[in-house]
């Protein structure tokens, strides 16, 4: 086959405007580039405002992932502030976090990413037949079931939150509420609904204690053998339609992981200092290389813009040191020179790497050996990225193993909540530096602010599809989707679904279009009709 | 039957995630039992590419007809009018808006940012960001005063942030069953079902504002208009009436009103001293009262009711 343009302009499912053009050699991609291709500028929103515009900002920088940028928000202001924070002000940050993570899971795999397995594409494959009947959407069997329960886990979050998405209940010092009894008592009930509507009997055919007993991939293919009920499940058919479909041969990216990890411990986190943030993490931080686990350090966190439309800047600063954003004159992805300025999206780069931030990457930290007690130690993700290496498939797995786990820890938090205890202490306003980090369901996500005079210096916002997206760096080093989609097997130029399943498979927050240039001359060639 | 077709502009998809929590119907009852027809949707369309391309410019052609043009996100007219910082489908998205709302039975903006501007706009406004058919407070926006739809209204603007799923679905039934004939609008295009009613309406709290027991974060009981900056005398929206998740509201849950289906969202422009915090006057007289009183009458009650209060009970919580 020889060397073909695509254009796919809009590839929908997921929020904003990404651009990615590709080239095609022998059927094969040789060379990508993303463009974020929209901007708000909230950073510049926030400059010179209350220093506690980010509660109300930064959750509306995305209405899928805003309980997070509020995790961060507060928490930024915790370090700046120097508040105190009890149990069970951390209790219900983390259910907050928690219930917005678990309700992604299926709404992001039944309306998102499972659809696609639903093309034609795979229509020769024995297990496609299947796989239509479940998961096309809208009338797929199990799409209106996980879609309909993906509901339910954000009604907890409004018991505490008042309503999701967009509650700006966790503040400095603390929550907002002071749930009572029937709070409590009510959140169970409704937890209780998303296991008995979909989490046991369609997703995983068993009881979660049942799968939380995998520890290796080993286990997890006699899991799917073990009985028809596993086997049927949705996760059963995921992992065999996956395999037989190929998605664990394309897609790797980077090989290189990034978490900043979440959920601080009721009592490790009481006095909120930076430094100490790692050691209170219960799904830890980290920064994975590919061989080594290495402690997450948020000072070597950096962002390049020499790809990025944005002038008044030098490359390679912490964000505590860039500016404000200063937009520059932006082209169509048609129009563009990828020498120079080409996205909307700076490139995050963890000790000068590229990293890939997702479940993933949360999951690999998990099998960090030197996990201390309190923090999740499961060994899975740590057997299967040696096993399997990254791929679409080990992705997209990685995003719903983390379900059962997180049931039981909103479980266990809503049990701990002291119906007596404080749940806020107001702290004094004071100029300062404050950094907060979180996972948000797709992701790495971190917040640094600097007040001064009693408003907003600064503020710098790093999120997941930050990570993932972002252009080429200072050394034109690519991003991790731009080098994810490098190798991925074009099968038909006319339908390149392969290009949508690898950029979905990192839940990038923005809308993908795809052009594919000549890889010798970079001329476009042709325009297929999709 | 009524086919929909849902963009976004400078939006977070906050709308889209409200929408897909709808109960009454679902979202998935909405299209097998109401008969909606979703030409495309940026996070559930299935069609790529040159399909949606065609399917746009099929629409302007009069070749599928366009019932409902659902709109989500601020139109960003950013830099220098040009539109450069929002392309879809190869184009600036507000070129693409312009030519649908010309061929739109009905033209509904959902959220803050398409019915006010909202966050995007708020000063510096980086990316020349508008609403629909306001900003702030002003009518004209993007599509101008006058602009009317085919279906003989103009933007129907359901503000939030974000919109209350049942709002949106609603309003969607309303049109497909017929019903539009009884949707009225008020000055700023808020449907009345929804917005003729304050927040405060239904509040668990209002005994609580009535006895001006002051609340706080973190604690049980007590109203939160006097120190932590609730707007739910002044806002009109169904909150406590139509409850959020079909669970709770913010007041319920001790989390101040935010103000977010008023134009005026986040009100005060984020400025020192105004995010959930009450705004005073000679530090103790709160600088907005609740619509419709005279700030003289409200202050006296208030002080009365601070020395004399006539029932004591509110302030007992239980756990």
């Amino acid at each position: 086959m020889s060397v073909t343009e695509l254009n796919i302009s809009p590839v929908g499912r997921v929020e904003g405007d990404l651009d990615v053009k590709v080239y095609i050699d022998n059927g094969k991609v040789t060379r990508a580039h993303t463009q974020a291709a929209m901007f708000r500028g909230f950073e510049k929103i926030m400059a010179g405002k209350d220093p506690q515009s980010g509660l109300i900002v930064t959750p509306r920088i995305c209405g899928i992932c805003g309980g997070s940028h509020l995790y961060c928000a507060s928490s930024a202001l915790d370090t700046a502030w120097g508040t105190k924070l009890t149990p069970n002000a951390l209790l219900l940050r983390a259910i907050g976090q928690a219930s917005e993570t678990l309700q992604s899971i299926p709404r992001w795999y039944y309306a998102i990413f499972a659809t696609d397995l639903a093309n034609k594409k795979y229509a020769d494959k024995p297990l496609y037949k299947e796989v239509v009947k479940r998961w096309s959407a809208y009338v797929g069997e199990t799409f209106q079931i996980g879609l309909t329960a993906s509901g339910l886990p954000v009604q907890i979050y409004a018991l505490f939150g008042g309503q999701w998405p967009h509650s700006s209940y966790m503040v400095p010092g603390g929550v907002m509420c002071a749930p009572t009894l029937k709070d409590i008592t009510r959140a169970h009930a409704i937890l209780a609904q998303f296991k008995n509507d979909w989490l046991e009997p369609v997703w995983l055919g068993c009881s979660i204690e049942r799968y939380m007993e995998i520890k290796t991939w080993d286990d997890m293919l006699a899991w799917v053998e073990e009985n028809e009920s596993q086997r049927n499940s949705d996760l059963g058919l995921l992992i065999r339609a996956g395999l037989e479909f190929g998605l664990d041969k394309f897609g790797q990216g980077v090989g290189k992981f990034l978490a900043t990890g979440t959920y601080l411990h009721k009592d490790m986190y009481n006095n909120p200092t930076i430094e100490g943030r790692n050691a209170a993490l219960i799904s830890s931080s980290g920064f994975f290389d590919s061989e080594n686990y290495h402690e997450f350090d948020h000072m070597k966190v950096s962002e390049h813009v020499k790809h990025s439309w944005y002038g008044n800047q030098e490359d390679g600063l912490h964000p505590w040191d860039e500016p404000l954003p200063t937009p520059m004159k932006s082209q169509t992805l048609h129009d563009s020179d990828f020498d120079n300025q080409y996205s909307w999206s700076k490139a995050p780069r963890y000790d000068g790497h590229a990293a890939e931030a997702g479940p993933l990457a949360r999951v690999i930290m998990n099998a960090n050996p030197n996990n201390k007690e309190h923090q999740i130690r499961d060994p899975l993700f740590g057997d299967i990225i040696k096993k399997l290496g990254p791929s679409v498939f080990t992705r997209v797995l990685a995003r719903v193993h983390e379900a059962p786990r997180i049931y039981k820890f909103i479980e266990q938090w809503l049990s701990e909540i002291d119906l007596d205890g404080e749940f806020y202490v107001k702290p004094v306003e004071k100029d300062g530096k404050g950094f907060g980090a979180t996972e948000a369901a797709r992701g790495a996500l971190a917040h640094w602010i600097e007040i001064k005079d009693g408003v907003i210096k600064n503020y710098q916002v790093m999120a997941p599809t930050t990570w993932n997206v972002g252009p080429q760096d200072g050394n034109d080093n690519p991003g991790p989707i731009e080098t994810a989609l490098l190798g991925t097997t074009i099968e038909d130029p006319l339908d390149p679904v392969e290009v949508g399943i690898v950029a979905r498979s990192f839940d990038s927050c923005l809308v993908c279009t795809v052009h594919a240039h000549d890889a010798q001359s970079g001329a476009e060639l042709s325009r297929f009709k999709l | 039957m009524a086919n929909v077709l849902w963009l976004q502009g400078g939006a977070c998809s906050g709308n889209t995630m409200s929408f897909l929590n709808a109960e009454e119907p679902t979202v998935v009852e909405l299209i097998t039992d109401f008969g909606l027809n979703i030409l495309w949707h940026p996070t559930t369309g299935l069609q790529i590419g040159d399909q949606v391309q065609d399917l746009l410019k099929d629409i302007l052609d009069g070749k599928v007809q366009m019932d409902i043009l659902v709109f989500e996100g601020s139109i960003i007219q950013g830099p220098d009018n040009t539109g450069t910082m929002n392309l879809f489908a190869d184009r600036p998205m507000k070129d693409w808006i312009k030519e649908l709302s010309e061929v739109a039975g009905y033209v509904v903006a959902i959220g803050d940012c398409a019915t006010w501007g909202g966050i995007p706009a708020v000063p510096p406004n980086p990316s020349e960001s508008t609403g629909m058919q306001f900003l702030k407070k002003n009518k004209g926006g993007f599509l101008g005063p006058n602009y009317v739809s085919k279906g003989g209204l103009p933007v129907i603007n359901i503000p939030g942030c974000p919109a209350h799923p049942d709002w949106i679905t609603q309003i969607l039934v309303a049109i497909s069953v017929g019903r539009i004939g009884d949707v009225q609008i008020d000055d700023y295009h808020r449907p009345k079902t929804f917005f003729t009613d304050f927040v405060q309406t239904g509040c668990t709290n209002v005994v609580n504002f009535a006895q001006k027991v002051d609340g706080g974060f973190g604690t049980r009981g007590g109203c939160l208009f006097y120190e932590v900056g609730c707007r739910g005398p002044m806002t009109r929206a169904s909150c406590n009436n139509i409850l959020w998740n079909r669970q709770s509201s913010k007041t319920r849950a001790n989390h101040p009103c935010l103000g977010c289906t008023e134009p005026g969202f986040p009100h005060h422009d984020l400025k020192k001293g105004s995010v959930l915090k009450t705004m005073k006057t000679l530090g103790v007289f709160p600088k907005e009262v609740p619509e419709g009183r005279s700030k003289l009458a409200y202050y006296m009650e208030a002080g009365f009711q601070k020395i004399l209060p006539t029932n004591k009970r509110v302030q007992e919580t239980s756990k």
